[in-house]
């Protein structure tokens, strides 16, 4: 029969969000608290990322991925957080029961609180339909990194890389240090989908080629990749006919997006944003239904994994507090023009915690505004923001209205296109 | 002396492993020669797995009757192959009064109890998402959904279980003749068999034509299909045709065993052997499904192929024993209903050798038993599978849940999978949301743990997939002035 466990905090996934999130959880007094890990060790998708940027905001240095997720490994170890590797949830059920599978067995967990802490996967190919035949050679950005960085292996020689996020733009520069040909980054959007810094240091200084307002239309070859054609979008995003060029490579790396992964939390019932594809959370990341927590990129995909630890450590907080005694939710944060999302979507108290907001273009001398039945109660400025990069506000600068009620986030500014 | 086989069959699509599976139910000595390195890897591999039922079978043609010879054995190879058809019923969906009348048709020829024609009301009732703008539907609870893969690699294991000779890798140019048997000469090898089937699909007029018998040139119909995320699986329940043409049947809309909704396929000429997808063809498909069902959640496609029909002026199938070489049986046109009449196919090729003095005394035979499913499995079962064997509890892929067993009993079966794409038929990795993205980081070294395979050894499925360049080091040598 099942292993049966008894736990106040049951913790699922061991990256970055999960383990500042079983950390802040038992240096605020639960007990006991068991972290879940699918992988062979703790620290997640930070263990691929070899490249350093890590830790700017948190630690005030440059880290590498590895050398961020080392402190809280050692943290971990100085508590009694009950650490699980190699172990899948399979289920989490309504009430708080997590089914897990590991070489031992079968385990449940019934536990008081469960923090979500998934992270997030990679928009694929079929998603975007991209034609053509299904040769080897298509690989996720990400999983080009795994393969790359912590395999060791080499996908192919001549590269074309689709989509302009931060894991592609790394792995051109990733690959043309190994020796790869990296013929371009092609990008279908007007303006870049990852960090400015990144553009810098790993297409300027390697003399990458980015293509904005391109796309690739078809991909060539039956067994392995032989090419791609890529075509130029217009503004409303149709393919321009007749502007198609072949470009010849061996493979194609998507870098198109990342998606929240939530298949557990559905199963749980737990209900979830339409706009950022994760649950609705408030300031402390508890979601909609009272016991469960969600933190890190399954709630929303966050640029930079310092945010990601920073949000996961209210979970502890709130903790501490029983659910049913918590304030009730006092707003509701609606994206309005300008806007594509913002984290948290609920506000008990505005006390405490940092609020996230992400642009829908790029702006210059821009507006963030909150406006609340339709009058602005706080205005303010941002010289410049990006999709790619959130918008981040500390909830006690905000002069949150007395009532009740939903509040409305836009930002107004003068478009940028291109790089800016 | 080189060995002499009774029976050499090519091709390891459905219809060769169905003839396989036949065969091995008697006193013979039979091969099976491959061009790919596995089972199912041409036309086979695409197509949408609806075991039609008797109300869709073609009157006054072969594939005709052999579609109703082959239902009637489907109790028989549920049971001696432990595989799961799953009856979904289908709703056939006409628009217009006009449409309506070939329902009745359908209903007179299946002559199913239970099968009924029903109005929209009715229609929208068993089937929500369906259109609103219906005029009738004729239920039919008969039809059933298989996964191809599923299938062709059953009776392929039933059949190497019970003494089948299996060669993959294997390409038939040419055929020599004798006295008493044919003389089939491979890329690699030649073999005798005293009879030959010819069962290569796309293939199989071009090796008549080498045969020197007269057969026009299959033409080629593409069909384009998007899979969505098993997440739509409460979608649709039954397979949705609409009203056939002459052409085919339509753009379906399915589920499948899997828990996927397939939609398609469309119906487009092409002059040679290509299997892209297109934007237009897809658009196609889409419309054409959204006929059926509106809100069709495209955005949750988790991949996109296309499959080939290999056809005959005549629409129909085309089986004869070779002018020139007396002893080869030719199999061509065999197009939709392809799956579904396997193994009346089968059967008939049987008769067929039998009639040509090929002697068939029944053996005993072993029935295939089917590897636990891990995501099928209740809690208590995953238990006791993971104290018997600690792989059970290790999982691969994340979106289907397959464990370490399951690949590595892939590997080892009766019929091994040699390849990534080999893996994924069987056992659903890569299949799943995130087609590869996750599990693609672990199979391909698992896959050269367990194979003992090199580095440029992993292939995806053909001989010039490879998965990787190379070890960084080994390449980064002969690299550095690439660009």
């Amino acid at each position: 029969m099942p292993r049966r466990v008894e736990a106040q905090v049951v913790v699922i996934g061991g990256g970055p969000a999960g383990m500042a999130a079983a950390l802040s959880s038992f240096e605020n007094g639960a007990r006991p608290v068991f972290l879940l890990e699918r992988g062979k060790y703790l620290g997640g998708i930070l263990n691929q990322c070899i490249h350093t940027g890590f830790g700017l905001h948190y630690f005030g240095e440059e880290l590498t991925g590895p050398e961020y997720a080392e402190h809280f490994v050692e943290q971990l170890e100085k508590t009694q957080v009950e650490i699980f590797l190699d172990t899948t949830v399979l289920e989490i059920t309504e009430d708080r029961i997590v089914r897990a599978v590991n070489p031992a067995g079968v385990w449940e967990f019934y536990a008081e609180n469960v923090v979500l802490g998934m992270g997030c996967r990679e928009r694929t190919r079929g998603m975007l339909r991209i034609p053509g035949h299904r040769p080897a050679g298509v690989f996720t950005a990400g999983l080009a990194q795994y393969l790359v960085n912590v395999e060791g292996y080499l996908p192919g020689k001549e590269i074309v890389i689709l989509g302009s996020g931060d894991i592609g733009l790394i792995m051109a520069r990733r690959l043309a240090l190994e020796g790869a040909c990296v013929k371009a980054v092609v990008e279908i959007k007007h303006s870049l989908s990852g960090l400015l810094r990144n553009y810098v240091q790993c297409l300027l200084d390697f003399d990458i080629p980015l293509l904005l307002s391109h796309t690739v239309t078809k991909i060539l070859g039956r067994d392995r990749v032989e090419g791609v054609l890529i075509s130029r979008v217009d503004d409303r995003g149709q393919i321009v006919s007749g502007s198609e060029q072949y470009v010849e490579c061996d493979t194609v790396l998507l870098s198109v997006g990342l998606i929240p992964e939530n298949d557990l939390s559905k199963k749980a019932g737990i209900p979830l944003c339409p706009f950022t594809g994760g649950p609705f959370v408030d300031e402390y990341f508890s979601c909609d239904k009272a016991g469960f927590f969600a933190c890190g990129n399954v709630v929303a995909v966050f640029d930079l994994v310092d945010y990601v630890t920073m949000v996961s450590t209210m979970v502890g907080r709130a903790i501490r507090i029983n659910p049913w005694e918590r304030k009730p939710v006092r707003h509701m944060l609606v994206p309005a023009s300008g806007v594509s999302h913002v984290i948290p979507q609920r506000i008990r108290e505005g006390r405490e915690g940092f609020l996230f907001i992400r642009s829908q273009h790029a702006f210059r001398d821009a507006v963030l505004s909150f406006s609340f039945e339709g009058r602005e109660f706080q205005a303010v400025s941002v010289p410049l923001c990006y999709p790619s990069e959130m918008v981040k506000m500390n909830m006690w600068d905000i002069s949150w209205p007395s009532e009740e009620g939903e509040i409305q986030v836009s930002i107004r500014g003068k478009r940028v296109h291109g790089i800016g | 002396m080189e060995k002499v086989f009774d029976v050499i069959i090519i091709g390891g699509g459905i219809v060769g492993c169905a003839v396989a599976w036949y065969l091995s139910h008697f006193d013979l000595e039979v091969l099976l020669l491959e061009r790919e390195s596995d089972v199912c890897c041409g036309v086979s591999k695409a197509n949408t797995g609806i075991i039609h039922s008797q109300s869709y079978w073609t009157p006054y043609t072969l594939k005709g009757e052999l579609h109703l010879r082959s239902l009637a054995l489907f109790p028989q190879v549920e049971a001696e192959l432990s595989l799961h058809f799953l009856k979904t019923g289908a709703l056939t969906v006409a628009f217009t009064r006009e449409e309506a009348a070939f329902l009745r048709i359908l209903k007179e020829r299946g002559a199913i109890p239970g099968a009924e024609i029903i109005g929209p009301m009715e229609s929208n009732e068993i089937e929500p998402s369906l259109s609103p703008r219906v005029f009738a539907c004729y239920y039919d609870p008969e039809t059933r959904v298989v996964s191809p893969f599923a299938m062709t690699l059953a009776l392929a294991e039933f059949a190497a279980l019970n003494g089948v000779s299996f060669v993959f890798d294997e390409e038939v140019m040419e055929f020599e003749g004798g006295d008493k048997f044919i003389k089939v000469l491979g890329r690699n090898d030649c073999y005798l068999g005293r009879r030959v089937v010819n069962c290569t699909g796309l293939s199989a007029t071009k090796l008549a034509q080498k045969s020197h018998d007269a057969v026009p040139s299959h033409r080629l119909f593409r069909g384009q299909y998007f899979v969505l995320d098993r997440e739509c699986d409460s979608l649709v329940r039954h397979v949705l045709y609409p009203v056939p043409t002459v052409e085919s049947k339509g753009i379906l809309v399915s589920p499948t065993p899997e828990g996927n909704i397939l939609v398609g396929p469309n119906f487009e000429p092409v002059d040679e052997e290509d299997t892209a997808t297109t934007f237009q063809g897809l658009k196609e498909v889409e419309e054409g499904a959204r006929r059926l069902v509106p809100s069709l959640p495209l955005e949750q496609t988790i991949t996109t192929f296309s499959g080939l029909r290999p056809t005959l002026p005549e629409r129909d199938f085309r089986i004869f024993f070779s002018s020139s070489f007396p002893g080869l049986l030719h199999l061509c046109g065999i197009e939709s209903p392809g799956i579904t009449a396997s193994l009346g196919i089968a059967e008939y090729v049987g008769e067929k050798l039998k009639d040509s003095g090929i002697t068939l005394w029944e053996k005993r035979v072993s029935p295939r038993t089917a590897f636990p499913v891990f995501r099928n499995c209740s809690f208590e079962e995953r238990e006791r599978l993971i104290v018997e064997n600690p792989d059970w509890g290790k999982i691969i892929c994340r979106c289907e849940e397959v464990t370490l067993a399951e690949v590595k009993h892939a590997f080892f079966g009766p019929i091994p999978a040699s390849t990534l794409d080999g893996l994924k038929r069987r056992v659903r990795v890569m299949a799943g949301r995130c087609q590869g993205g996750f599990c693609g980081m672990y199979l391909p070294i698992i896959m050269m743990q367990e194979l003992h395979r090199g580095v440029k050894e992993i292939l995806k499925s053909g001989r010039g997939s490879f998965y990787f360049l190379g070890k960084i080091e080994d390449v980064v040598q002969d690299n550095a002035q690439t660009c």
